[in-house]
């Protein structure tokens, strides 16, 4: 294929959005699914594979002390010489800042002046590489977020030049946070997030994403102004919230040696040992011999005894329903209430997380009632939330890592020409994408292990949870048996999803 | 003992292997008003696979994955050949039009 036909063929989505009327029945928001549905056979097993494992966790916790504190093995990489000296250099952090924010214009720029119906590299970067992309890496390697996040490091930059201009108070007008409001900021702007995602149209047209990102830094920089930049980030900015979740998964985790430092933060993680895990804003503000980069078990960072703020629960929520929501909308299923029903598809954004949080708060319910009845209802409906996080991130990976692997080498023949002007800067802009780089086969398996590892996961986190909650093993163990029910419901659910026929 | 469990779950669930070796697979194809009839075609892996394509307009059928691609003229049928060796899911386009027409779909064996 010439270079003109393949950017033809890169275009196609994008066309199909500008040129018709009717909105597009696509399978997510943009591009194609390249899977075929799981047999029904595998369905079948991955479904009584999530009943019989579920109970692995639970006969793993009957010999469990009843009172250990929350530990688990951690190694500093910070103590290897080479790893400090690499990991902490300025040229790295700082570069990686700067690459990010000029990522961010790039985007911008693409989107308001480059080709808008077809080579543009501001929809697969934004859709591809950091939504799917970054999304994985966080959740499988560690949170960079909190380092790279664009709207920081500009704010960061704005506040230097102010300050440098003489303005000793810098940006941040520090008003009081409602303590009630909590995470419902993040809340909302995240389920904005994914109707953009999955129910727009015009979501892949490049303008509409460099609108989009210029609308989301005004609402970002004025929180940031208006309540202090960690105010914001920790509470309102959606991305910051969602990212910090994922690495809360990740098999590294950032700390201070020295509590006093953490002492009057509400961001941190306390681990009951006395040192504080989880909080970039302290590791920032501890001096360098006090930091250290743990390397850690997955997923461990989930069970920390955390304190959860208002809408905590609910965003873990908003992020589930979220990625089942993109699974739904290619069934059969969803095309036909659709058709015999008043829900539309932005209505279903909306009530899916409502359903799904009278689901788990009436789980939850009954958990606590197995559970002895004791204990607040709030405490425990936001103590759970964590555990269905690795839940999410499996059916997410399960859902899009064939996507990531294809759809994700157009980035290569695009940063060469992010424009669509017909550039060739680093001379790749001929790259044609390798389809077969995974077998639908392999693709099968690895989804259904997939999302019944994460199911393991979260059933051994919902039950340390529990431990620690009600601090009696046969009051945690009977409590644990509505969330099983649960966990297998949602698991099922998932799997199903990926064994129906995809719908055009 | 779990592990045992899954283990037989596992074969006595998962079918015999599908009936035996590649074959060879014609498909009349007619594409009218930008769409495809049928509007998906299902192999299986291996299989040889010929597709008789009509159209009620001049289209530049393309197939992505195998990047196979032939002009069609209305009235005049045209017949793609290929080895389904790639298994997924994918799309079928008309690259004049840039509209989709349809999926090819390939199962693994």
């Amino acid at each position: 294929m010439s270079v003109k036909t393949r950017r033809a063929a890169a275009a196609a989505f994008a066309f199909s959005f500008i040129l018709t009327d009717a909105p597009p029945a696509l399978a997510h928001g943009f591009g194609p699914t390249y899977d075929i549905p799981i047999p029904l056979w595998l369905y079948l097993y991955g479904a009584a594979a999530a009943v019989v494992l579920a109970f692995v966790p639970l006969a793993l916790f009957s010999r469990k002390e009843r009172d250990a504190p929350y530990r688990y093995p951690r190694f500093d990489l910070f103590r290897v010489r080479l790893l400090r000296t690499l990991l902490t250099s300025r040229p790295l952090t700082g570069g990686l800042r700067l690459l990010s924010v000029m990522l961010f214009f790039v985007v911008v720029i693409a989107g308001l002046v480059g080709l808008q119906s077809g080579f543009n590299i501001a929809p697969t970067f934004v859709w591809v590489t950091w939504w799917v992309g970054l999304s994985f890496f966080t959740a499988f390697v560690g949170n960079l977020w909190p380092l790279v996040n664009p709207w920081k490091v500009l704010f960061d930059w704005a506040e230097g030049l102010v300050r440098r201009l003489g303005y000793r108070d810098g940006l941040e007008l520090d008003e009081p946070y409602p303590k009630a409001l909590g995470l419902w900021p993040a809340v909302g702007l995240y389920l904005v997030f994914v109707w953009t995602e999955n129910v727009f149209s015009g979501s892949y047209v490049p303008r509409n994403i460099a609108l989009f990102a210029l609308a989301y830094t005004l609402i970002t920089l004025y929180g940031m102004a208006f309540f202090g930049r960690e105010t914001w980030l920790r509470r309102g900015e959606a991305f910051s919230v969602f990212f910090g979740l994922l690495g809360r998964f990740a098999p590294t985790e950032v700390g201070v040696k020295d509590p006093d430092v953490c002492h009057d933060c509400d961001g941190c993680d306390d681990d009951a040992v006395g040192r504080c895990v989880n909080c970039y804003e302290c590791f920032a503000r501890a001096a360098p011999e006090e930091r250290e980069l743990n390397l850690r078990p997955p997923a461990v960072g989930l069970g920390l005894p955390e304190k959860v703020p208002p809408g905590g629960a609910a965003f873990v929520i908003v992020v589930l329903a979220g990625v089942t929501f993109d699974g739904l909308l290619q069934t059969p299923l969803w095309l036909e209430i659709v058709r015999l029903t008043p829900v539309t598809q932005t209505l279903g954004v909306m009530l899916l997380p409502l359903l799904f949080f009278c689901i788990y708060l009436g789980f939850v319910e009954l958990s606590r009632i197995l559970g002895g009845g004791e204990g607040g209802f709030r405490r425990f409906a936001a103590a759970y939330a964590f555990s269905l996080v690795p839940i999410a991130i499996a059916y997410q990976m399960a859902h899009y890592y064939t996507y990531l692997l294809i759809q994700g080498q157009m980035i290569i023949s695009l940063v060469s020409d992010p424009l669509g002007w017909g550039w060739n800067l680093f001379g790749t802009a001929a790259f044609e994408p390798r389809y077969g780089i995974v077998g639908a086969g392999f693709v099968w398996y690895s989804q259904v292990a997939l999302i019944v590892a994460g199911h393991v996961i979260a059933v051994y986190l919902a039950h340390s949870i529990s431990l620690r909650l009600l601090r009696d093993p046969v009051r945690a163990f009977r409590s644990q048996l509505p969330m099983l029910v649960l966990m297998v419901l949602y698991t099922i659910t998932s799997l199903w999803i990926l064994a129906q026929p995809i719908v055009k | 003992m779990i592990v045992l469990i899954l283990g037989g779950l596992f074969f006595l669930l998962r079918p015999d292997t599908p009936a035996g070796a590649p074959r060879d697979r014609t498909f009349d194809v007619s594409v009218e008003g930008g769409e495809m009839r049928p509007p998906e075609i299902s192999v299986e892996e291996g299989d040889r696979v010929t597709l008789r394509v009509s159209s009620d307009k001049p289209i530049e059928f393309h197939m992505h994955g195998y990047d196979v691609e032939r002009e069609v003229e209305p009235g005049q049928a045209a017949e793609l050949h290929f080895e389904a060796d790639l298994t997924g899911r994918f799309e079928i386009e008309d690259h004049e039009s840039e509209k989709e027409l349809g999926v090819l779909q390939v199962r693994p064996r």
